[in-house]
């Protein structure tokens, strides 16, 4: 005889669990985490380059983990800032998830951070679906990319808190129009909040290390006991 | 292509949850796919089929029902599928909607043996 049994579980659970021990941790610590995603070549390293550049000179305890399917050379490029910077190699895998992100923290020097990085694998599609425990996730979106992207990849415009119009100087040479990105990305998340950035010219990426300062006063906020 | 990892999950959950049932033989697996969970139907069946081939769960079949995306307008509650994801109510014509429904992925029944 057979029995229909109705279960209601989330298939990720088990990434749900280590996301969730991720986020204690971080939560401990006061450490603000971000994950950013994008397609490849939206130009996330580069971001996390001028990002380190900007917060070299602050006492912020800062690392960085950044995942690629092969090679070492985002690491390579991202430990020149002096903060660590570890590589996750997935070896095939199209994102990263919670127990990848738990094992390289383990590797850290120390796991007492105000900010960690993690730059997930180049993909608009799979790593929406993983939880690694951050605060935020940050959707990179290139002008070169199109403005569609937003409605073609609906999962993780609706997951971020935040999306960057990045390449923005490239605006006049491309028939992108942000206005359309930035309503598209709305209809799916009328929260997300939307930054300019560029890395080769103005207006920079101060918006964007703004950003992550008021977050980082958040996140210390939140941390503090409640005074009576 | 994250389907190997969703069909090994879900492997992982259905044993979990039959060993909870007495450890009962799973014949059947239904699974909740939300539209915009990211997840292609066919690349999951393909690969759920690999990972338990040879396993405890080989000839389980998997059953997927997707879930269309659904807003619910926060004005007069309609609920509605949106077109594109406009999020203008077709009742009453206000525009703040929030989704309720399609980026879930979830285990929803067993059949067991």
């Amino acid at each position: 005889m057979t029995e229909r049994v109705e279960v209601r579980q989330n298939v990720l659970k088990e990434n749900d669990r280590i996301a969730g021990e991720l986020r204690r941790g971080l939560a401990e610590r006061a450490t603000l985490c971000l994950n950013l995603i994008s397609s490849p070549g939206a130009g996330k390293t580069s971001i996390l380059e001028g990002t380190l550049e900007a917060l070299g000179g602050t006492p912020l305890r800062v690392a960085v983990l950044t995942g690629d399917i092969q090679t070492e050379r985002d690491a390579d490029r991202l430990k020149r800032y002096g903060f660590p910077a570890l590589q996750i190699t997935t070896g095939g895998t199209c994102h990263l998830d919670a127990s990848m992100v738990q094992r390289a923290m383990a590797s850290l020097p120390s796991p007492d951070l105000d900010l960690l990085l993690v730059e997930n694998v180049g993909n608009l599609v799979c790593p929406a679906s993983y939880d690694l425990g951050e605060d935020a996730k940050v959707v990179v979106l290139s002008v070169t990319e199109g403005d569609d992207k937003p409605l073609k990849y609906p999962g993780i415009f609706r997951r971020a808190r935040l999306m960057l119009l990045h390449k923005i100087d490239l605006l006049p040479h491309t028939r992108f129009s942000r206005d359309a990105a930035v309503a598209d990305a709305r209809r799916v998340n009328p929260e997300i909040e939307v930054l300019e950035t560029s890395c080769v010219s103005e207006p920079g990426l101060g918006a964007f290390v703004r950003w992550i300062e008021q977050r980082l006063a958040e996140k210390r906020q939140a941390g503090r006991p409640a005074r009576d | 292509m994250h389907e190997l990892s969703i069909a090994q999950s879900i492997a992982d959950a259905a044993r979990e949850q039959a060993s909870l049932n007495g450890g009962r033989r799973v014949l059947r697996i239904g699974v909740r796919v939300g539209e915009i969970s990211g997840v292609a139907a066919d690349a999951l069946e393909f690969c759920f089929g690999m990972t338990v081939r040879d396993t405890d769960l080989d000839g389980a079949v998997l059953e997927l029902e997707p879930v269309p995306v659904r807003y619910r307008c926060a004005s007069c509650r309609h609920e509605f599928h949106p077109v594109e994801f406009l999020a203008d109510c077709p009742a009453c014509g206000s525009t703040g909607a929030s989704m309720v429904a399609g980026d879930e992925l979830g285990l929803s029944f067993l059949e067991l043996e």
